[in-house]
């Protein structure tokens, strides 16, 4: 026992079993599905994927301090809706350029969470909600017609998604699939090798241990929100090129399928654990069951939001049995300890006592 | 604390003055606006979230939260629509749709009282979840077509000028600010939001209580989908989806603390008519219901920010008093 | 050993005094503390040990007084400066991150060189500081996981890695084995022989004089003593620790012993107290004595169906209940008032009314449920007047009481369950003379009128002014009976410290 808690940690044996769970799903419904297994296939849920796994990575920061953001959805709307527009008017603007705007704005609407969420000591998911609202709204108050059109795009917005990185064998990796390996690959260095990263997780374990030690807690977190916003920015991007034709709700709902994506994929909501391999796979097995369900034809393309809630649940509660049983070891040990947050909690009252 | 009693009262006042201000604009801008069919059409496009806002400010002062309600209010709805396309009789639709709220409730309070989870982790899913499962049942079809006394029901006036929907708002505003106020239940409620562990040690079965609002916050809220059902005389799958967003910001604009153990229900009925009143205003001015949304989330975050500013602000001050006190020779409480 | 006086005291605290409110915590305090020596701090709860340490580390200030480095004056303004200084504490309760593992919780605060975590030099050197304690810890595991003892030895590394020169152990034993605790001695000594002062709070006999190189005996806030191990006794120690003073406290009149209300017969609960076995009779008070760690809340928590026993019998009339929530306990006609106000006792924004009415409110109710003002308010009144609870009114919210006066709310509202049987547990902590005076009426009329009381004190004198029976407690285990003549303050303490003859055996 002691060999396996010390070769595996839990959140190991969960990514483990995520990519169990991922080849069963993949066995189970090629075996169902008429040309499950063609590039066709592969090319739609990698690039489905590619922009939900940028946004749970940037997500994933936020969600290690324990707090969340809700807005990505709109930041992600937002930002592809805004570049699209400008490169509809501007058929000459660089692609660089392009992609820097959408970068900057996410950044800088991250960057508003920051603030009231680290500063401002709002709670995040009223920071968030509230962003959510707002920044929707700016999106639907843009002049003139509130649509994109793929025809008023620049030739190689079109094209961007069409191109090939590089091939293995049959299978196409398309732009912003390796746009998005790129960024895992970086973050996944970033919280594992990086001090910031590790803050982070230190952060998200214990919050009050983190301010008492020292750390520069609120500008860690501040800086969480404003890469989260530029991830939210990169996948803004992404999405126009993906898709073309926008509306204004363009990608409404999207923060629920990357916070589903990042529970599933073992980040807790507590904080302190989760890492961003999980959030990758927690992502890939959502897209893929999706799509596999979509195309088994059994079951409507209206289950997704169902099953997402679900899958969250089921999630949750796992983790929550995992960390009752681990709890249950420390116990044995003759240990008392309170759960974190209620010292919190009971501090926050104690802040309404004058 | 006295101290305390008044920057609530003042949050109070403050909302007054709020609201006078806003309905001032809008009487300027606007001719007829303090007309009674005005006002009846402010509160009509609405009546369903305040009314759930009214079960939420409990949950909210018990130091929980529900951000499923919107969902089920459309998932109640759905269920009804649904069963009434196959056939089903329409007094067994309503009641279908009902019980949805309840076994929704249910499994909220379940999986926060006794399983353990977080109450903010178990409504999201049910946000995510419950709106799925509307969506099935309708796929993307609108229903309608429902029986004429229903629909009369939820958009002609029913006792005077005021439809149905807002004698029910009216009658359980009233038993809202009875039973928080003046119940033992109300009591209760604020106890366990303030401090859970005094409700323990001092015989509260905090356990049940919170099962109790989580079943009522989803049965009052698919009783909220059936009667925007009867208002719109359709049902789709996104029908009330986001509605928790304008629920939430009512209930914590009107000086409830998210932390839970504070509030009253005076300040949200305050804060609802700001709302209503806001949203009435702007769009008289054209101004789109998607931007109205918008001001509402900025109101939101400001209904925190605010009182935190606030309270920095005071907390330097009597910093500085304190210094003050040490220097003349009192000894301030130490630790 | 030690070269104590040929050198510079690495700390010193110099005539530092602190005033609480109403409580002079620290008076006129002074000690030296040496490179490379264990320096241990004895002294009863309420001695002023926290307090001095709190100062030391910065969390407090002190009024008077100076604290000095290597003969300089320093200030130690916040947490963070004590660290600055190579002034580090460890607690019974270690704040370690869960979820990050060994390594990396030692060194997690440290100021980063260069952009990358190299985890091998990490592992390395978390290994090679562990080697210095001479412990054995596997450096990869997640911190959640571990016992409390290494926890603890997370702490002492963290420190190390930042060349702590003065380490404070704050009664750090309470909770560990013994096995644990000879282990957290060899890297006290390894630490000490490497030069590091070590200054040690406990109150364990037998580990002070173990380990210590001095012994240092405060008492009410004053300096009493310092003298090294080898001209110290444990007879003397006590007698330090406890002097004179049981003159200023109320004693109980002799009454009559009534029935028997409740007998406990072995009640045990697994890892926290085991074998408990007494009598609570009507009109008695059953003091329960003993020092941090003890369990004695836990005893009472128990009884109260809070944290419910896992065996033994709880006999009341007759019958052997099963206690498992407050509210079978209170129908059973017991009542438990914690020793912590804030966090668990009141509601602090809620008026006296409301907190007195709170456990009964279901009889206020009226046929609809709503709360009957007028018989809650004659109810506070009605309390207001019997123990004299100085408010301007009993809306008064209970948070703007000074601790005296909410005692006595607390007090009322569990009076106001008409228990036949009521646990105090400290009801006298942290509140001025005049209202401990108050308070101690209180209760001595209580039992006058028939109540069987259980008095859960850490003041000595109190237990032994206010008891017909002393019960004392060790680290979960009953010491044994007392009867009010045959005890003696040394007695007391002496079980409580298990000096009594050897039946102690940590688990």
């Amino acid at each position: 026992m002691d060999t396996l808690k010390r070769h595996f940690r839990p959140e190991q044996l969960r990514e483990l079993s995520l990519v169990f769970l991922i080849v069963a799903i993949f066995m189970f419904f090629g075996s169902q599905i008429e040309g499950y297994f063609s590039p066709r296939i592969f090319n739609r849920v990698t690039s489905d994927v590619a922009i939900i796994t940028v946004v749970a990575l940037g997500e994933t920061l936020v969600l290690l301090t324990r707090n969340y953001d809700l807005s990505v959805g709109s930041v992600v709307g937002l930002t592809a809706f805004t570049v699209g527009k400008q490169l509809s008017a501007n058929p000459d603007m660089l692609p660089l350029l392009a992609l820097l705007m959408a970068l900057g704005m996410g950044l800088a609407l991250g960057s508003i969470n920051g603030l009231l969420v680290s500063y401002g000591r709002v709670p995040s998911i009223i920071v968030t909600l509230g962003t959510l609202a707002i920044y929707r709204s700016i999106l639907v108050a843009f002049p003139g017609n509130k649509i994109v059109v793929i025809h008023e795009l620049p030739a190689w917005v079109v094209d961007f998604g069409r191109v090939q990185l590089f091939s293995i064998g049959e299978l196409n990796i398309r732009p912003v699939v390796g746009a998005a390996l790129l960024m895992f690959v970086l973050f996944q260095i970033v919280t594992t090798y990086m001090p910031y990263g590790r803050r982070l997780y230190a952060i998200g374990s214990n919050p009050e241990a983190a301010r008492v030690g020292g750390l520069p807690s609120k500008r860690i977190v501040f800086m969480a929100y404003m890469t989260c916003g530029a991830m939210a920015g990169l996948a803004g991007f992404m999405f126009l090129v993906r898709y073309g034709d926008l509306t204004v709700v363009a990608a409404q709902g999207l923060e629920m399928q990357v916070i589903a994506a990042a529970v599933v994929g073992g980040v807790s909501t507590n904080g302190g654990s989760g890492t961003m391999i999980g959030a990758l796979l927690g992502a890939f097995m959502i897209n893929l069951l999706q799509q596999s369900l979509l195309r088994w034809l059994v079951i409507s393309d209206f289950w997704v939001n169902a099953l997402l809630g679900m899958l969250i649940l089921v999630a949750v509660t796992i983790d929550l049995v995992i960390v009752n049983r681990l709890r249950d070891v420390w116990a044995r040990s003759g240990l008392q300890i309170k759960p974190v947050d209620e010292e919190w909690r009971v501090k926050e009252k104690e802040r309404h006592v004058p | 604390m006295s101290r305390r009693l008044q920057f609530l009262k003042s949050w109070e006042g403050l909302l007054l003055v709020i609201l006078i201000l806003v309905i001032g604009f809008n009487v300027v801008s606007t001719p007829h606006y303090l007309g009674l069919q005005n006002q009846i059409n402010l509160f009509e496009l609405h009546i369903e979230k305040i009314i759930v806002a009214l079960i939420m400010t409990f949950i909210i002062i018990n130091a929980e939260i529900d951000l499923s309600v919107g969902s089920v209010m459309g998932l109640a709805g759905c269920v009804m629509a649904y069963l009434w396309t196959r056939e089903v009789p329409f007094g067994l639709c309503l009641l279908a749709g009902l019980l949805t709220g309840v076994l929704t409730g249910t499994f909220n309070g379940l999986m926060v009282s006794y399983v353990g989870l977080s109450s903010l982790v178990v409504t999201l899913a049910g946000l995510i979840g419950f709106r799925g499962f509307a969506h099935v049942l309708l796929e993307g079809n609108s229903v309608g077509n429902f029986p004429p006394w229903f629909e009369k029901l939820g958009q002609e006036p029913f006792i005077g000028p005021f439809p149905f929907a807002m004698v029910v708002f009216f009658v359980m505003l009233i038993i809202a600010i009875i039973v928080l106020q003046r119940a033992g239940a109300g009591r209760y409620v604020y106890v366990i939001g303030n401090n859970r562990e005094v409700a323990r040690y001092s015989g509260v079965n905090v356990k049940r209580v919170k099962m109790t609002l989580f079943i009522l916050s989803g049965t009052i809220a698919a009783f909220a989908g059936l009667l925007m059902a009867a208002r719109l005389g359709s049902m789709r799958g996104d029908t009330a989806q986001g509605t928790e967003l304008d629920i939430i910001t009512m209930v914590l604009l009107g000086g409830v603390s998210i932390f839970g153990g504070s509030g009253t229900m005076v300040g949200v009925l305050l804060s609802i008519l700001i709302v209503l009143n806001l949203r009435n205003g702007m769009g008289l001015l054209n101004v789109t219901g998607e931007t109205q949304t918008g001001v509402i989330g900025a109101l939101l975050i400001l209904s925190v920010l605010v009182p935190n500013i606030a309270r920095e602000v005071r907390d330097a001050w009597s910093r500085k008093r304190r210094v003050q006190r040490i220097q003349e020779g009192e000894e301030p409480e130490g630790g | 050993m030690t070269k104590v006086e040929t050198t510079t005291p690495v700390l010193q605290v110099k005539r530092i005094s602190k005033r609480f409110d109403t409580t002079q915590a620290l008076d006129d305090v002074s000690l030296d503390l040496y490179p490379g020596e264990i320096h241990a701090l004895m002294g009863e709860n309420g001695a002023g040990k926290s307090t001095l340490i709190k100062i030391i580390t910065g969390v407090y200030h002190p009024d008077e007084g100076e604290l000095w480095l290597d003969g300089n004056p320093i200030r130690v303004a916040h947490s963070v400066d004590a660290q600055g200084y190579g002034i580090a504490a460890i607690y019974q309760e270690p704040m370690v991150y869960p979820d990050l593992n060994v390594a990396e919780n030692i060194f997690i605060t440290h100021r980063r060189h260069g952009f990358f975590v190299n985890w091998g030099k990490m592992y390395r050197d978390a290994e090679a500081i562990l080697a210095k304690l001479d412990v054995k810890l596997d450096v990869r595991m997640a911190a959640r996981g571990l016992t409390l003892a290494a926890q603890q030895t997370i702490e002492i590394a963290k420190a190390i890695s930042l060349n702590v020169r003065v380490l404070i152990m704050d009664e750090p034993t309470a909770s560990l084995s013994a096995h644990e605790v000879e282990q957290l001695f060899n890297i006290a000594r390894a630490l000490r022989d490497q030069g590091v002062s070590i200054l040690f709070i406990s109150h364990r006999m037998e580990e002070v004089f173990g380990i210590a190189d001095r012994v240092t005996i405060f008492r009410d806030g004053r300096w009493i003593s310092t003298l090294p191990r080898s001209e110290i006794t444990p007879e003397r120690a006590i007698r330090d620790m406890v002097g004179r003073n049981l003159e200023e406290f109320f004693a109980k009149s002799e009454g009559e012993r009534g029935e028997l209300l409740m007998s406990v017969r072995n009640l045990s609960k697994e890892n926290v107290f085991s074998g408990m076995n007494f009598d609570v009779y009507r009109g008695e008070i059953l003091g329960f004595a003993g020092l941090v760690g003890s369990r004695r809340t836990d005893v009472g928590m128990a009884l109260f169906g809070v944290e419910p026993a896992d065996s033994g019998d709880i006999i009341l009339d007759g019958k052997s209940e099963t206690i498992r929530s407050p509210e079978q306990a209170m129908r059973l006609g017991i009542a438990y008032m914690t020793e912590d106000r804030r966090l668990i006792g009141l509601t602090m924004p809620m008026s006296i009314t409301s907190n007195i009415s709170l456990p009964m409110l279901h009889q206020y109710l009226s046929r609809l449920g709503l709360i009957q003002r007028s018989a809650e308010e004659a109810t506070a009144e009605q309390y207001r007047e019997r123990l004299t609870i100085r408010a301007p009114n009993i809306e008064q919210p209970v948070g703007m009481l000074s601790g005296g006066n909410q005692q006595k709310v607390m007090l009322s509202k569990w009076l106001n369950t008409r228990p036949q049987i009521l646990i105090l547990d400290e009801p006298t902590r942290g509140i001025d003379v005049g209202a401990k005076v108050d308070v101690h009426h209180i209760i001595n009329d209580l039992a006058a009128q028939g109540l069987g009381i259980i008095l859960i004190s850490s003041d000595l004198p109190e237990i032994m002014a206010m008891s017909d029976r002393i019960l004392v407690m060790r680290e979960g285990r009953q010491m044994g009976i007392f009867d009010r003549d045959e005890a003696t303050q040394e007695i007391i303490l002496t079980a409580a410290m298990g000096q009594n003859g050897g039946t102690t055996e940590i688990a």
